[in-house]
């Protein structure tokens, strides 16, 4: 199957890629390492007359510490983000998140963190083919008034299941937003609208450069994901943990981060039972169980048949997964105090 | 024990460095002067009357050359069989599936071809559809083919008598009942097919194909042209597992539309197309009925299975036999009755596939570890008091020559420490076995034999001619040691024409695993043919007995004085400066029973024989999440002779992968009104490579008194049996017998959840 025709750009500087994007806006597709862009392109879910590659732009790839900040450019591939000890010690939630996108190969020549973060929400029934979609009323995100994923639905339900976005998030995590008008910061957990078809709250003409992780002294994270084969699978549920210890008694939490993944329009940070953590100590597993079951309970509403995979099962397993996350960032905190 | 210089020893295979290193040529590969690319129209309706076609804007695009639809055929409906003869390859009157072809365009290039589709107008009334078999057979369901009242397609019912009066007789009887869902292929090549018609009004077509005078006999009749007309080529191909059996509509429209151009077409599937456009495997529901006596023997089966069948009748009559076939050739069964019904429903067609009736065969196997538990047997021992014996003749009368059944399971059950494991194992771990019998050539009528030519060249090389296809097998590699073997020379000296209907006979293709058992033997004769002939000729160079003699390593020496010797170069070159052909033929023609048929009388001799396999599984189960990892994998065969070990290994290996490692654990199509929701390799869990488990394979030789060297099927009893193995070792590890496969997460975890209510 062929790509659509377009136009193609790839600027040497980030002003020529941002002069594009303010020229063609809604017509331009930026393009990273292209691995949900052309898919989507191929199935003519998505058009782009002008396709800005950003394969010049190496400036957009680093990953540095900066003012309380771990910074990570949108262009960094992959398998750098695997590879940084700088992220393996601030944000091990990242690593683990990032080890489990796509495959060795994509993470290895083709995946950005960027393009992760902000790689279109899914639905079985809407990435499908032409022939696919043919013969049936076309969905929300389509262009129509139907939803597949759960009947009677007035909106679209596709899922964001991006493995990073979730670990990010957990995290606390910024973005910043460039234009020719200038940048713009935005925290990842107010990034998200609440329609399916449009996830991010982001202008046709700006372009994600940056990552910032603020580094929080002592905190721990991890992020656990549910799929049914170990590479090349999207997850179908998936949570990130981040985990600060109090102030005052490093045994308990001080703060806790609870996001949920793969199962609503955006990663579900779930403030409620995240501040039902304050004041638990790390040891406490019982206290960890009822946060996954408080979890699943919280997250399960939002979720739909928009998966290949039981949808009473992807709900039941939130709360393993967030349960996994819990004890597994918990145990950070037992090493690091064992050292 | 003979002393063969190839045959039994590892060989790395002669094709494969060309496919590894990207060389290969495949259909897709192809590129012919003023080739135009076509594509196919499918439904986008699961069932609908085809109201008008209107194809002028369509064919007013500039850089479109042709669009065909049912009106340009001559009308012909293919079948495998006389009576299932039920599928055109354009649809004129109504669509069946999304999928069905409706037209077919040629044009300059994709993006012109893929617009030229959606000017394509076709106008559809749409009527109801029917997904499922059950519902499907009510009378208020929609009719899918006038002449099948009740969408019945093919009824097999097999009756060995005494059934009622043995259950009577029985100890212990259940009766359970297993399903599985669709499955597909995932061939590494998705279907392409390449066409032209020569200045002499030959078609010349390319494609992937599990016989090419399978492929030539249809075509000639489509076309109302001599069979001489349809030359199918020769080309590398990517897979089969059953699914490139027939001829493809694609392969006719695309013919269709070099005729109608002048010009070479090209058509290459999506892998979407190739999922729902070529066959899937068959959903089932079967019901095992068993009653065995105090000692675990079983006295009398009844099995009634339930396929959807999808649109068309493909191998229907096959289709709805193997999978009790396989199981009557494993398991002595006093008296047995079997219903098999296949059903046709709105979804794509459905053929054979590697591990053809999986939720029959996991079922049968399944049940028997239930009535073990209840007898106090263990699953090994329960095996082998039911297993199949050499000599013995199966419940509709195949004898059966070779069968080291028994020692298969014994070897399996000894490599992976059965005894120390079953029933010893932690919480969660389990151990599970599963055996199984294939066919080794089933009867395929006019085009069940094989014939080959060999010839020689004055350099003293050899040039083999056989029909048999190479699908990924090692088929290829396979005759060219035969050869070699029996010419006495080194396999770079052969040279092979195969799988093209113009220079090479008659062939039963790559069906029922019967390559090697009959186009190899056809090779076989061949080339001892041709080597009598050198050694008639050697025999006066070297003034000896030409019974005497011998061929090896390019030399024919004197048996008992191999000092005695002349090249067989030198021979051949003698031989033609003396007028004397030292060419020959062979062929071999399988001796089953040619009144055998599938639905009319399926008693007689089957195949001439029968491979046996077992495979045991170890699992981990994470009770959290269901999700299986697999420990330990012993997959043991008894194949008549291994030829070439290092090619039957990677057979076993893919078979794990296949009948177990996917189509027991992630392998399934999900569905929504028709529509395959999965058709692609992200959404289909085919296993990777880094989720396989390590595999012992361990080889039984049988040798088969019939087979060449002995040789019987290779490999496909392991994909069975290993589908066995895993629903054993999972339904083992939770502590319930499953019943509904593949064990996806979500029914695992909810076994256990109710296995822990229910103990509350």
């Amino acid at each position: 199957m062929r790509l659509p025709q377009f136009t193609y750009h790839s600027p040497d500087t980030l002003e020529g890629v941002l002069a594009l994007l303010d020229e063609h806006r809604d017509n331009a597709g930026v393009l990273a390492g292209g691995t949900d862009l052309l898919v989507r392109m191929k199935h003519r879910l998505a058009g782009p007359k002008v396709l800005v590659s950003l394969k010049h732009l190496d400036s957009l790839s680093y990953i540095k510490e900066m003012s309380g900040m771990l910074c990570i450019g949108a262009k960094t591939p992959i398998i750098d983000v695997i590879r940084s000890d700088r992220v393996k010690q601030q944000a091990p939630a990242l690593v683990q998140a990032c080890e489990r996108i796509g495959a060795v190969s994509i993470q290895h020549y083709r995946g950005t963190i960027g393009g992760n973060i902000l790689q279109d929400n899914r639905c079985i029934h809407y990435n499908q083919s032409q022939l696919h979609r043919s013969g049936r009323q076309p969905c929300h995100k389509d262009g129509g008034k139907i939803c597949y994923a759960r009947d009677e639905a007035d909106r679209c339900n596709s899922t964001c299941q991006s493995d990073g976005a979730t670990a990010l998030m957990a995290m606390d995590a910024h973005l910043v937003l460039n234009s020719t008008r200038g940048e713009h910061r935005v925290a990842l957990d107010g990034f998200y609208t609440t329609d399916g078809i449009h996830p991010f709250d982001m202008q046709p003409d700006e372009l994600l450069t940056k990552i910032d992780i603020p580094v929080v002294p002592g905190a721990v994270s991890a992020y656990q994901r549910l799929s049914y084969r170990s590479a090349i699978d999207y997850p179908i549920v998936c949570a990130g943990i981040r985990l600060v210890p109090d102030q005052k008694d490093a045994g308990c939490i001080g703060s806790a981060r609870i996001v949920v993944g793969a199962m609503s329009r955006s990663p579900l940070f779930l403030a409620k039972v995240s501040q039902s953590l304050a004041g638990v100590r790390f040891d406490d597993n019982t206290a960890f169980d009822r946060a996954g079951k408080d979890a699943m309970n919280a997250a399960a509403t939002f979720a739909a048949h928009n998966a290949g995979a039981d949808l009473a099962f992807r709900q039941a397993m939130v709360e393993k997964m967030v349960g996994r996350a819990l004890e597994q960032a918990a145990a950070q905190v037992s090493m690091k105090i064992a050292r | 024990m003979t002393d063969y210089t190839l045959i039994g020893k590892r060989m790395p295979r002669m094709d494969s460095r060309a496919k590894v290193m990207g060389k290969a040529l495949y259909t897709a590969d192809l590129k012919l002067p003023g080739m135009l690319v076509g594509k196919i129209l499918r439904s986008p309706h699961a069932h609908a009357k085809i109201v008008g076609i209107d194809t002028s804007k369509a064919l007013a695009l500039p850089g479109v050359k042709a669009v065909v639809t049912g009106a340009d055929t001559e009308g012909v409906k293919w079948g495998v069989f006389a009576y299932t003869r039920d599928q055109q390859f354009i649809q004129t009157e109504k669509v069946r599936y999304i999928g069905d072809e409706v037209a077919g365009v040629a044009a300059v290039d994709e993006e012109t071809a893929l617009a030229a589709l959606d000017f394509i107008h076709v106008e559809y009334e749409v009527l109801p559809a029917v997904f499922d078999p059950m519902t499907a057979m009510t009378t208020d369901a929609e009719p899918i083919h006038a002449e099948f009242p009740n969408n019945i397609n093919i009824h097999v019912n097999i009756d060995t008598g005494s059934v009622d009066e043995n259950f009577k007789k029985a100890y212990y009887i259940r009766e359970d009942t297993f399903t599985a869902p669709e499955e597909s292929y995932f061939h590494g090549e998705p279907y392409a097919v390449a066409a032209r018609f020569d200045y002499d009004d030959c078609l010349e077509i390319w494609m992937p194909n599990g016989g090419p005078h399978m492929k030539s006999k249809p075509l000639s009749n489509a076309f109302k042209i001599p069979l001489h007309k349809v030359k199918v080529k020769k080309i590398t191909i990517g897979g089969a597992f059953g699914g490139r059996s027939e001829i493809c509509p694609a392969d006719y429209i695309c013919a269709l539309l070099a005729k109608k151009t002048g010009r070479p077409v090209k058509i290459v599937f999506t892998r979407e197309e190739n999922t729902i456009g070529t066959r899937q495997g068959h959903a089932m529901i079967t019901t095992h009925k068993t009653g065995v006596d105090k000692e675990g023997r079983v006295l009398a089966r009844e099995t009634t299975c339930y396929m959807d069948g999808g649109a068309y009748s493909s191998t229907g009559p096959i289709a709805t036999s193997v999978p009790f076939l396989s199981m009557e050739q494993a398991y002595r069964m006093e008296s047995v009755r079997y219903n098999g019904y296949r059903i046709y429903t709105n979804k794509p067609i459905r053929g054979m596939i590697r591990v053809h009736g999986r939720g029959f065969a996991c079922g049968l196997d399944t049940q028997l570890d239930m009535i073990a538990q209840h007898l106090g047997i263990d699953p090994v021992e329960m095996r082998l008091r039911n297993s199949r014996q050499p000599g013995e003749f199966t419940s509709t009368g195949s004898q059966v020559w070779s069968c080291a059944m028994d020692e298969t399971i014994k070897k399996a059950a000894a490599a992976a420490n059965w005894q120390d494991k079953f029933g010893k194992l932690p919480p969660f771990h389990g151990i599970g076995i599963g055996t199984n019998s294939v066919q080794t050539g089933f009867p395929m009528g006019i085009r069940g034999g094989s014939q080959s030519f060999v010839k020689f060249n004055e350099d003293g090389e050899a040039t083999v001619m056989s029909g048999v296809v190479d699908n990924g097998q090692g088929n290829e590699n396979m005759l060219v040691q035969i050869a070699a073997e029996e010419l006495g020379l080194l396999p770079e000296d052969i040279h092979l024409v195969s799988a093209d209907t113009e220079t090479t006979s008659s062939d039963p293709g790559s069906y029922s695993q019967v390559s090697t058992f009959v186009g190899g033997q056809a090779v076989k004769n061949a080339a001892a043919n041709c080597r009598q002939k050198l050694f008639d000729v050697a025999a006066k160079i070297l003034k000896a007995d030409p019974g005497k003699l011998t061929a090896k390593n390019r030399m024919i020496y004197v048996t008992d004085d191999p000092k005695k010797a002349v090249s067989i170069k030198k021979t051949v070159r003698v031989a033609l400066l003396n007028f004397t052909s030292v060419n020959a033929e062979g062929g071999y023609w399988p001796r089953v029973d040619m009144k055998r048929e599938w639905v009319s009388n399926p008693y007689g001799q089957m195949c001439e024989a029968f491979s046996f396999g077992t495979t045991i599984i170890e699992v981990k189960v994470d009770p959290d999440t269901g999700q299986v990892t697999v420990l330990n994998a012993v997959a043991c065969q008894d194949v008549g002779k291994a030829l070439n070990p290092l090619v039957l290994e990677g057979q076993f290996e893919g078979s794990v992968a296949m009948g177990g490692q996917g189509g027991m654990l992630t392998e399934y199509h999900d569905w929504q009104e028709g529509r395959c929701l999965n058709p692609t390799m992200l959404e289909y869990k085919v296993p990777l490579a880094c989720d396989m488990p390590e595999i012992t394979g361990i080889i039984v030789e049988s040798v088969d008194p019939r087979g060449p060297y002995g040789a019987k099927e290779a490999g496909m009893s392991i994909a069975m049996s290993a589908a066995q193995a895993y629903a054993g070792a999972v339904s083992n590890a939770i502590g319930v017998y499953m019943d509904s496969f593949p064990l996806t997460p979500d029914k695992i975890v909810a076994a256990i959840r109710e296995k822990r209510q229910a103990g509350k």
